[in-house]
């Protein structure tokens, strides 16, 4: 359902006139008149109100009883007054009636100082009461979950978290239990609350009745401070404010930013923060020195660094990730252009679009913003789980079916969490996402071979033939939000040929004119993946999407090489190919070859800590400086909360000063001017600054300078003959997966470490029977074939009657439990596996 | 508007000229008029208190050196670690680190405790807002006010010594004195 238009009427409040869109509910429009109505249980990002805690009365002329002003729509000339002795006494009653049973022990409440309740008992309460029987009693604080403290005696039952769990993150899992006075929050089957998203109901309570553990009498809010930031632990790029104390970031909170997360965070990026102070972390400059790891000066950890650059002679490889930020992109770009003379470095773990393609898919007009997932007439979400790869966009989803009337489809390989909320739900073969495109773009055509294409995806014809014509016809404002792994393909004919099927896809469905409200959005497989790739930090793209004078290997070419010996040294920026991507053997061999591998991590993961020579402690993302990019083109700024450990440099700097070592000249003394530097080099961002990116973000696309963008590929695109995916054939077809919780920074934040992931293999319940594996049960997987050196990983099996036949699926970034433990030589996953009992 | 000199004349008024029977008076008449009172004085003899040796009571509300309080009966510190002294603070000297009571490990009667409560003496301006802000009266201001060190930092007073009985030091003025 696209935006509907408002239009503006006027009503008085408290005697004061003023303009207000048709349609808001009165607590929000007495606002514009400067006049604030106490509320306890509405929260606009809850969605519809619902009148409980009876804070919020009002009188309005002509109704003869109070009204609730959070569920009043304002109307035209309505005469509102607030502050009448009938509204008085009313709201003291109210502010009595809830603090019968709420417990004075604010002195010991974390939520003591920055307490609605207390605000409002201070501000609208009568001041003492008159209630002298004794109160209601519970135990005093219990697990909600190992990351949240109930308190049941200060609830005041306005049932925000409740709404949270059935209507926003849709877990079901929270219910009111029992009746009257003795009412109380809790699961229905009194399992602890666990879920992606559970943290924002600590933010939601209004009391102090949901408290973090993690935060549980760690600061009262006037010993702190708040410090805005952005969250850099995946593409999503939540806005986040640091609530910090002795230099010390005690707690994570929303920023809200309605154009990036709507107010909401996951846990990950919620709790995560402690992982800055894990005692793992790295602090100083570590150098290989007779096979150990020993720490050294920055000044000799550069000069190590330089040698190992130098004397690898323009024989460089390097890769980007993680959170690295636009500006040290930007530095390891030059040093490797300018300083080493070599192309070879890539920020995408695999596959390889062209700079044409690359700047079709990310055009302005192409471009979805994440506000018009939740306004479109139909979503597609296609080879990409949200709530694992870029959480807070599965709440934006579920928030635009419910609210707006938004139709959405899912194409995926392994069942999703939005699977229920989704009017088309296809499944094809894991891999098989560029034959699935293909299938997609004959379909909503109404072209080609849709049959053929379809199996050779492993897909069910009649199932795509109904999504593209759920396509074709929902209505003009379409979004695609497409997971980056579509243009993964080992083989780069086969991501270019996905890429081409995606636009001419979109080409047909009119989402790559212009028009607002539709388009592409991409879910990338790296935070900033999108300014990277902007900068040019690609081997075959240029600064803004620019075609390069000489590409460079990808990826995978980098790694080929380096096993191969054709490359001698390599660049590991905020990541670790081990650890993270698909082709792990081939990249264990490949930094056991090369002769200098120089690192920026944060923690000693496994490809670090074996082959790394030099490594330079990465920053925390608190501590960091810079810009990043959404994918959605919003330029955002990262601001230090907290100072870096004694003596560390920021990474940006570590890359200058490599930069000068090797003979570059860099002018850049602080972050801002990187941030200048590669303002004029990517024509579309040109002129941006800090203070125009400010606390909010700015996206490219609404800048004037967004006219230098180059004119991508514009087709008409042909397609290539699809790869098919292999039928299973008695044996399981492989897909991977990564988990929200599969990073180093859970691993080591002792709040999250217990939903730290453990190897399980997903099967289908039948496929399991035939197999005489049950639920929970130990179980091998191994490549099936003759490999030459079989290889296996131990899981967990775990059936899913959603799970689609002849698949299994293995979770990836669980170091040598991975899903990619499985590739014995070749260089990507195995797709065919056999499964048995351990 | 072109400088006028004259508005910059700044006009002196000078004392009567030295010399003469006036400036003979000035000398002579007012010292010897200022010494009577002295002199005066010396009938009456010695009213030196003579501290450090012999101090000067001082009285019940006398705000001097914080006291932090224990239930006399369980021993468990009154303090739980809120804070609100912290921020009451005008001076900015207290910080207070709180943390849980566990039941193998209770310190305090409340949920939490203050793991941490240090002032800073060299800050403290002893207005005892610290004392009106506590909701357990558990900190209170005592009669101590000799505070002087020879290091800053061994003004920094910690839970431990705000616990501890101060040396008595100072006699409190008793009822009606």
């Amino acid at each position: 359902m696209p935006r509907p238009e408002i239009e503006t009427i006027n009503f008085t409040v408290d005697g004061r006139e003023v303009e207000a869109p048709a349609g808001t509910l009165l607590a929000d429009a007495a606002k514009l008149a400067d006049v604030d109505i106490p509320v306890f249980c509405y929260e606009p990002k809850l969605g519809a109100p619902v009148g409980a805690c009876r804070m919020c009365l009002v009188e309005v002329e002509g109704i003869p009883k109070l009204q609730t002003a959070c569920s009043t729509p304002v109307r035209d000339g309505m005469v509102v007054n607030t502050e009448t002795p009938r509204v008085k006494a009313a709201q003291e009653s109210v502010v009595e009636f809830l603090l019968l049973n709420h417990p004075l022990d604010c002195p010991v409440c974390d939520k003591g100082g920055e307490c609605p309740l207390q605000d409002i008992s201070f501000g609208w309460g009568r001041g003492a009461s008159r209630f002298a029987e004794p109160k209601r009693h519970f135990q005093k604080p219990v697990e909600l979950s190992p990351l949240i403290a109930i308190d049941r005696e200060r609830c005041i039952l306005c049932y925000r978290c409740v709404r949270f769990s059935q209507e926003v993150s849709e877990d079901y899992q929270l219910v009111l239990h029992d009746r009257g006075a003795d009412t109380f929050v809790g699961t229905f089957d009194g399992h602890p609350y666990v879920a992606p998203f559970s943290g924002n109901i600590m933010e939601l309570c209004p009391v102090g009745a949901l408290t973090s553990q993690a935060y549980r009498f760690r600061a009262r809010p006037w010993d702190v401070e708040q410090s805005g930031s952005v969250c850099t632990l995946c593409p999503g790029q939540c806005n986040v404010s640091y609530t910090v104390r002795d230099d010390r970031v005690v707690r994570v909170l929303s920023r809200e930013n309605q154009d990036v997360d709507d107010g909401w965070l996951c846990d990950r990026g919620r709790f995560a923060y402690q992982s800055t102070y894990a005692d793992e972390r790295l602090r100083t400059p570590l150098v290989r020195q007779d096979g150990e790891l020993v720490p050294v000066s920055y000044d000799a950890a550069l000069r190590r660094a330089s040698e190992i650059l130098v004397n690898a002679e323009q024989r460089v490889g390097a890769l980007v990730g993680g959170s690295t930020s636009n500006e040290e992109g930007w530095l390891l770009r030059r040093l490797m252009t300018e300083a080493i003379g070599s192309r070879d470095f890539d920020s995408r773990p695999a596959g390889a679009v062209s700079a044409g393609l690359q700047a079709a898919l990310d055009a302005p007009e192409a471009q979805a913003t994440v506000e018009d997932l939740e306004w479109a007439h139909a979503v597609l979400v296609l080879d990409t789980e949200p709530v694992d790869d870029m959480p807070v966009l599965d709440l934006r989803l579920r928030k635009g079916i419910r609210r707006h009337g938004v139709r959405l489809a899912v194409a995926t390989s392994r069942p999703s969490a939005l699977d229920p909320n989704a009017e088309i739900s296809v499944r094809f073969a894991p891999g098989a996402g560029e034959a699935f495109v293909c299938a997609l773009d004959a379909a909503i055509g109404g072209v080609g071979d849709v049959g053929g294409l379809s199996r050779a995806a492993g897909a069910d014809p009649q199932a795509v033939e109904a999504l593209g014509r759920m396509l074709r016809e929902a209505g003009e404002d379409v979004v695609v939000l497409w997971g980056e792994r579509l243009t993964h393909a080992a083989d780069p004919a086969r991501s270019a040929n996905a890429a081409r099927a995606l636009l001419k896809a979109s080409g047909r469905l009119g989402l790559l004119d212009g028009r607002k409200g539709s388009g592409l959005l991409q879910v990338p497989t790296v935070s900033n993946a999108r300014g990277l790739r902007e900068l040019g930090v690609l081997p075959n793209v240029g600064p803004g999407y620019s075609e390069p004078a000489a590409v460079g290997r990808s990826s995978r070419e980098i790694a080929a090489a380096a096993a191969a010996g054709e490359i001698a040294a390599l660049h590991l920026l905020h990541v670790d190919p081990v650890a993270s991507f698909d082709d792990r053997a081939l990249w264990s061999r490949a930094l056991g070859r090369a002769s200098g591998v120089i690192a920026h991590a944060a923690f000693l993961t496994e490809g670090v800590r074996e082959h790394a020579d030099v490594i330079f402690p990465a920053e925390a993302s608190a501590e960091k400086e810079g810009t990043v990019t959404h994918p959605d083109g919003r330029l955002q700024r990262l601001r230090p909360a907290v100072g870096k450990p004694a003596g560390a440099l920021p990474g940006w700097q570590v890359l200058a000063q490599l930069f000068t070592a090797l003979g570059g000249r860099s002018t850049a003394l602080t972050a801002m001017m990187v941030t200048t530097e590669l303002a004029e080099a990517v024509p579309f961002y040109a002129g941006i600054t800090h203070d125009e990116i400010g606390g909010l973000g700015v996206r490219w696309q609404d800048r004037d300078a967004a006219a230098a963008f180059p004119a991508g590929d514009s087709g008409p695109f042909s397609l290539e003959a699809p790869a098919e995916a292999v039928s299973p054939n008695g044996a399981l077809r492989l897909g991977s997966f990564r988990s929200v919780w599969a990073s180093p920074e859970v691993a080591h934040a002792p709040a999250l470490k217990f939903l730290a992931p453990k190897q399980r293999a997903e099967l289908n319940p039948e496929d399991a029977a035939e197999r005489g594996i049950r639920h929970g049960q130990r179980v091998r997987v191994s490549v099936s074939g003759a490999a030459a050196t079989p290889s296996t990983v131990e899981a967990t099996a775990h059936l899913r009657s959603t799970s689609p036949r002849g698949s299994v699926f293995l979770e990836t970034g669980l170091g040598a439990q991975s899903a990619t433990a499985l590739t014995p030589d070749e260089t990507t996953v195995p797709a065919m596996v056999t499964v048995e009992s351990a | 508007m072109p400088w006028n000199p004259e508005s910059d004349v700044v006009a002196v008024d000078r004392g009567p000229e030295p010399g003469g029977l006036g400036g003979a008076y000035r000398v002579f008449g007012e010292t010897l008029r200022g010494l009577k009172t002295s002199f005066g004085r010396v009938v009456e003899g010695t009213r030196t208190v003579e501290y450090p040796e012999e101090k000067v009571p001082v009285y019940p509300r006398w705000r001097g050196r914080h006291k932090l309080h224990k239930f006399e009966d369980t021993g468990l510190e009154k303090c739980v670690g809120c804070s609100l002294c912290a921020a009451a603070c005008p001076a900015d000297c207290i910080r207070v680190v709180a943390a849980e009571n566990t039941p193998m490990d209770r310190v305090s009667g409340g949920e939490r405790y203050a793991a941490v409560y240090e002032i800073n003496m060299s800050r403290c301006i002893f207005c005892g807002y610290c004392e009106i802000a506590c909701p357990f009266d558990a900190i209170t201001m005592g009669s101590d006010f000799e505070l002087a060190d020879y290091n800053r930092s061994d003004l920094i007073f910690t839970k431990e010594m705000l616990l501890a009985e101060p040396p008595v030091r100072t006699p409190l003025r008793a009822e009606g004195e």
